[in-house]
């Protein structure tokens, strides 16, 4: 879409970088205002104590958690070679809720047992499409498939583990499972991880480009192919992980923003990651925005709307035939 | 014929369900050569070209060497300058234009390739530049693939099928170009069907039996009745010039 040059045009110059810049510079705006409306609006107006103490922190957790599901949705595609890649549709997000829950009966750190939940996840689900990532066909119903049953498998080990949360736990560990950020504290490694994620895709940015053109393909251009996805899983499960320890499995946003920016013509990875953590951070923090404001002063699980939202979206880019 | 081939195979033999395709193949590609590999469906041409790119196979033994060096023994950055392949079938999961396509194709020995509106269009493609390259036509994006495999500018380009989907025109077209790519520091070896088409464009053949035999040498000596009925197990008859299945 952006590209309207002549055919004659050489190839590898010129590239849209001026417009890259400038749409990342918009979308920048457009994601500091959403910051600020989430920040003014709500129950007690511009209390400026209120903002610091609670507003701040929650709008601070859904930008970090909306980046790095973005992020690691954007990750997850190109690894898997499917747009339609997700962490939550394929099961990194039960698997870190699952990690989460374990680390909670034990006693650990959150973050580490929801990361190391994606990570298996992830890992299981690799070994299980290798054979169909190996021959390179179209694979893409048979991984959407196999990561929706193993995010089953997930989802009904965490029931089953709930049920083993002692009551008093059990509050803070159904948290997780519905996706919700009323609960969450500000926390930098959200915004950090996102950050490291971004600066990793920039610096791979060319090699994740031809990742997108098969692995076979990048390794014969001299890539080196293993090194780069095992970085790969191994960002987007730590992502996973992060977002889910900290608002719990908020599903599409990873799907959504990614391949929306690609179906709008940007395939550059270096643009892409800028573009996918601003607009993941924008969205998460406007879908928590309507989660607080549309039947207030009750507020709804933000992982609900974000499915009200991204649901239709999926089902809008399946029937559209995106591969 | 005495410098350093570009390709060179020490007792290569591969495997594909327990069944050896191709044994023990000694055989030599030098620069300005340009070879054919021929075979039944299934005889193994493909998997001895993904062998000879460097890439996995079911079983494969003896040693494949790139430019006098064990190919394993390159580092996979360089090796990408020493070899390119083109697949028989391109796997667009992405919606990436043909120009993007083949900038991403460019490697360090690109620059020697030259100018690429050139290469375009001298395979016919440079129309498709702004094109989503997963929505061109079979031959379309063949000859995509074709023009992604040059740009590469490796010194020796293995070509899976590079003319299967072509109209007759665009055969043309391709084995022109293919005629003209193997200069004395470059060759290519591509698979291929008709002996036609072969006898235009390629100076040497490989001709695979499919049960582990095989025969190379100049493309005069191997299209012959005899080879070609052992290679294709049907009767075969010269008219006029043209090699036709009897």
């Amino acid at each position: 879409m952006t590209d309207t040059r002549g055919m004659s045009a050489p190839i590898a110059l010129a590239p849209p970088r001026d417009r890259a810049v400038l749409r990342i510079a918009v979308l920048a705006l457009a994601t500091a205002v959403v910051a600020a409306l989430a920040l003014g609006l709500g129950a007690g107006g511009l209390d400026w104590q209120l903002i610091a103490s609670l507003r701040a922190p929650r709008v601070a957790a859904a930008a970090g958690v909306g980046s790095l599901l973005a992020l690691a949705g954007l990750g997850l595609q190109v690894l898997l070679r499917n747009p339609l890649a997700d962490p939550y549709v394929l099961g990194h997000s039960t698997g870190a809720s699952v990690g989460a829950l374990v680390a909670l009966l034990l006693g650990v750190q959150l973050w580490m047992g929801a990361a190391a939940g994606a990570l298996v996840a992830g890992l299981a689900l690799l070994w299980l499409a290798r054979p169909a990532l190996a021959v390179a066909d179209d694979a893409s119903p048979r991984l959407i498939l196999l990561g929706a049953m193993l995010a089953a498998l997930f989802g009904s080990v965490a029931t089953l583990l709930l049920t083993l949360v002692p009551d008093q736990r059990l509050r803070g560990a159904i948290f997780w499972m519905v996706g919700d950020l009323s609960g969450a504290g500000a926390s930098v490694w959200n915004l950090a991880g996102a950050g490291v994620f971004v600066a990793w895709l920039w610096a791979r940015g060319r090699s994740v480009d031809r990742l997108m053109l098969g692995a076979d393909a990048a390794w014969l251009l001299g890539e080196p192919v293993r090194r780069l996805r095992l970085e790969l899983l191994l960002l987007a499960s730590l992502a996973v992980g992060l977002a889910v320890a900290t608002a719990g499995a908020i599903g599409f946003v990873g799907l959504v923003v990614a391949q929306g920016w690609r179906l709008a013509g940007v395939l550059r990875t270096r643009e892409l990651a800028a573009l996918t953590a601003l607009s993941g951070a924008a969205l998460v923090m406007a879908a928590d925005l309507l989660a607080r404001l549309v039947v207030a002063p009750l507020e709804l699980p933000v992982g609900a709307v974000m499915s009200l939202l991204g649901a239709p979206c999926f089902i809008w880019f399946l029937v559209r035939g995106a591969k | 014929m005495s410098e350093t081939p570009l390709l060179e195979t020490r007792a290569l033999t591969v495997r594909a369900a327990g069944r050896a395709l191709v044994e023990r193949l000694d055989w030599r590609v030098h620069g300005g050569e340009r070879w054919c590999v021929i075979g039944r469906n299934g005889a193994g041409k493909s998997l001895v070209l993904r062998a000879l790119a460097g890439l996995g196979v079911p079983a494969r033994e003896g040693q494949v060497l790139w430019q006098g060096r064990a190919q394993q023994d390159w580092p996979v950055g360089t090796a990408a300058t020493l070899r390119a392949l083109m697949p028989q079938q391109a796997q667009d999961r992405f919606a990436l234009t043909v120009e993007r396509t083949l900038a991403l194709s460019r490697v360090a020995s690109s620059a020697s390739v030259g100018d690429l509106s050139e290469l375009m269009t001298a395979l016919d493609i440079a129309p498709l530049a702004a094109r989503r390259a997963d929505q061109l036509s079979g031959g379309e994006r063949q000859r995509v693939a074709l023009a992604q495999c040059a740009v590469q500018g490796a010194a020796l380009m293995l070509l899976d099928e590079p003319v299967s989907f072509q109209d007759p025109a665009h055969q043309q077209v391709v084995g022109r170009w293919l005629s003209e790519a193997a200069t004395p520091a470059r060759a290519w070896v591509a698979s291929a069907h008709d002996p036609a088409w072969i006898g235009r464009v390629a100076t040497h053949v490989l001709a695979l039996s499919g049960d582990g035999a095989w025969q190379a040498g100049p493309a005069s000596k191997i299209l012959s009745a005899p080879v070609l009925e052992r290679t294709y197990g049907c009767a075969w008859r010269n008219v006029e010039g043209t090699w036709l299945p009897a």
